[in-house]
């Protein structure tokens, strides 16, 4: 069952009890909260996702998201996150109770799971042939992300590459993906499959809107998938395309040094990034048009495919 | 010091348990984890929990794939500390004369002398001890090579240089360790005080480095002084752990206990040993050989501190309020630590002075 044919006011209830899951993947949550209207966002960005019922019983990320106490419950509401009992972050307003949220579990997440590599970047798939789209903030990485998930792959994550250094596979952490100011419109002109929901203005990071996951994407929760080609995308309006491959070692100190965690894992981190630069093919994509970025993507991952079926019979690259 | 009584709950449900018997975790399912994570957590226990359990495979395969992961992560996590601890005592050596002696304290000397508890131990800072007639040399010879005090009132100055047993805590810029510098292992002004003599006169070179260590059974007093009477009592399984540790590898036969509790006793720190006696045993399963030469506290202290410590002592679940009993019981731990660091006098005076700042901090 999806967590959108649960009604509204079940969840409700669940989540005043303290009692309400959701599984993103590599983290499963247990969320308090008795703020309404952030509910009621959740139920539209996490419909897709599975339902879990309120006897579960394990979560990862105990999470809470109150209203403001006292005078903040009445002048200018607020709303808090806490995360097992830590609060990272200072109130927002209480109808922008779900960025808080969204931003509260990157930071809980980011703190906390060290048993992966987790790379700075956006993660589809094809069938499991996992694109690491890895870039600052600013260079259309969500909207590219966006906008490839409307197109048909499945979205992993648009802001963790969850690297399983055991497997060398990456996992999914599903979450919406965070749409900054124009690319808001841009997603929505792009696909009428586009679940948005509403727009937060003058947050920290800008307007910001979330895109839903869609079913092909919740449905491959706990799939990993195999890392195939890395892509540092930037956008530039107005741009031609222009793809060219990078050499491994810049490839490799672009994802690492971008990664939240590598300083941590030492040599762990260094062997999983140095396989997944030796496994796949990196390139700097400047793109002005999503479609086209899309198609080359496309390209660059069957050429990767064909090099691996060679490499697989044993012929030379 | 007899008794088994029940063990404190939520932390004595698995956490305890799986301490005590990584077998333990043989009969979990995903759901005890849940609880037991969290309060792991909170203690700061997940890496020296992660090794535990790894240590034992079949404990270990049995383990859900979920829960092996956040006990990974803060191995991880551990391995990390335990290399800025390495990076830092590194940096350390270049700046301190190598003709002072030095000695390390709890982490950094677990972690050199590779001890097995110092496996998943994450350490807060770098403790070193020196001799008072060298304090000024080190601290000079740190401060020539970049380490800074932290910008502190002039009188917090004064009660670290007068009454504490170590400097303001000094960091080089851009390092995420603080180094305190020790003279002693005890506040200068406490109740429990050890005898330095004592302490220099047993010293032991860690081989491969230019650091001391205290000698085992000093090792074993100081956490025991440390956690009974230099703390609040409040989530202090993590210290218990260590004496847990430090008791298991340093002592063997009935001889060794003799002499360390003639050693406890040598450094007045008898009935603290008592306490950190009792709770090992019957929290951690420590094995404490019966009947010792260690003479009891009388009942009614014994009753008290009880009370406090099973409250205030184990790890609780973050996001669940506190008792009553559970916030007296802190408050006690708290008055009893300001008792034992400073007589009363001395005490009165230093919380006047607290309370003074924070007033007029407030109304400015």
């Amino acid at each position: 069952m999806r967590l959108r044919e649960q009604p509204l006011h079940a969840l409700s209830r669940q989540a005043d009890r303290g009692r309400l899951y959701l599984d993103q993947g590599a983290a499963r949550l247990r969320i308090r909260s008795s703020v309404k209207g952030f509910i009621r966002n959740l139920h539209l960005l996490y419909g897709a996702f599975p339902y879990l019922p309120a006897d579960t019983g394990f979560a990862d990320h105990h999470v809470e998201l109150r209203r403001g106490r006292r005078l903040r419950a009445l002048i200018r509401p607020q709303s808090r996150f806490r995360t097992d009992g830590q609060e990272p972050f200072e109130p927002f307003p209480l109808h922008g109770a779900l960025p808080l949220f969204e931003w509260g579990i990157n930071w809980s997440f980011a703190q906390r799971a060290n048993q992966y590599i987790l790379l700075h970047s956006g993660v589809l798939a094809r069938a499991d042939q996992a694109v690491i789209m890895a870039a600052p903030p600013g260079s259309g990485k969500s909207t590219l992300a966006a906008a490839m998930m409307l197109s048909g792959f499945r979205l992993l994550s648009d802001e963790f590459g969850v690297l399983d250094p055991n497997s060398g596979q990456l996992l999914p952490m599903l979450k919406p993906v965070a749409l900054k100011n124009q690319s808001v419109d841009v997603i929505r002109a792009f696909s009428d499959q586009a679940v948005i929901g509403p727009l937060f203005i003058g947050t920290r990071k800008g307007d910001v809107a979330h895109l839903a996951p869609n079913e092909t994407s919740t449905d491959g929760l706990h799939r990993p998938a195999r890392p195939a080609l890395v892509i540092f995308p930037a956008f530039e309006a107005g741009a031609t395309l222009d793809c060219r491959l990078m050499a491994g070692e810049d490839a490799f100190a672009h994802l690492a040094f971008n990664s939240f965690n590598y300083h941590l894992l030492g040599p762990i981190g260094f062997h999983a990034v140095a396989d997944v630069i030796a496994a796949c093919p990196a390139y700097r994509l400047r793109f002005g048009q999503l479609e086209a970025a899309i198609e080359q993507i496309r390209s660059l991952l069957d050429e990767a495919d064909r090099n691996t079926q060679r490499a697989a019979q044993g012929h030379p690259k | 010091m007899r008794g088994n009584a029940a063990l404190p709950m939520p932390a004595g449900r698995h956490l305890l348990p799986l301490l005590r018997d990584p077998a333990h975790a043989r009969g979990m399912r995903l759901a005890d984890w849940d609880q037991t994570l969290r309060l792991a957590r909170h203690a700061r226990l997940l890496g020296p929990l992660g090794h535990r359990l790894q240590a034992d495979p079949p404990s270990w395969d049995q383990i859900p794939a979920r829960v092996q992961g956040h006990l990974q992560a803060g191995i991880n996590d551990a391995a990390y500390h335990a290399q800025l601890v390495r990076m830092e005592l590194r940096d350390l050596e270049q700046a301190l004369p190598s003709d002072l002696s030095v000695t390390l304290l709890k982490g950094a000397a677990y972690l050199l002398q590779d001890l097995p508890l110092a496996r998943g131990r994450t350490p807060n800072d770098v403790d070193l001890l020196v001799r008072r007639a060298d304090l000024e040399t080190a601290e000079q010879a740190l401060k020539r090579a970049g380490w800074r005090m932290a910008v502190q009132s002039a009188y917090d100055e004064h009660y670290y240089r007068e009454w504490s047993h170590e400097l303001p805590p000094l960091r080089y810029p851009g390092h995420p360790l603080e180094v305190d510098l020790h003279h002693s292992i005890t506040p200068v002004t406490s109740r429990t005080r050890a005898d330095d003599a004592l302490l220099f006169a047993d010293l032991r070179p860690i081989p491969n480095s230019r650091y001391q260590a205290l000698g085992p059974l000093d090792q074993i007093i100081h956490a025991v002084i440390h956690l009974f009477q230099d703390s609040e009592l409040n989530n202090e399984l993590r210290g218990l752990l260590d004496l847990d540790g430090l008791l298991r590898q340093f002592l063997d036969s009935e001889q060794d206990w003799r002499i360390l509790i003639d050693r406890a006793r040598a450094h007045h720190a008898s009935r603290l040993l008592w306490y950190a006696l009792h709770y090992c045993r019957t929290w951690l399963g420590t094995p404490v050989p019966e009947p010792l030469e260690l003479p009891a506290p009388p009942a009614l202290t014994r009753v008290a501190f009880d009370w406090v410590f099973r409250r205030s002592g184990p790890p609780k679940l973050p996001d669940k309020r506190s008792t009553l009993a559970q916030r007296l019981a802190r408050q006690a731990g708290q008055a009893r630590y300001h008792y034992r660091r400073m007589p009363a006098g001395l005490l009165a005076r230093h919380l006047l002075h607290k309370g003074w700042i924070k007033v007029t901090a407030k109304n400015r």
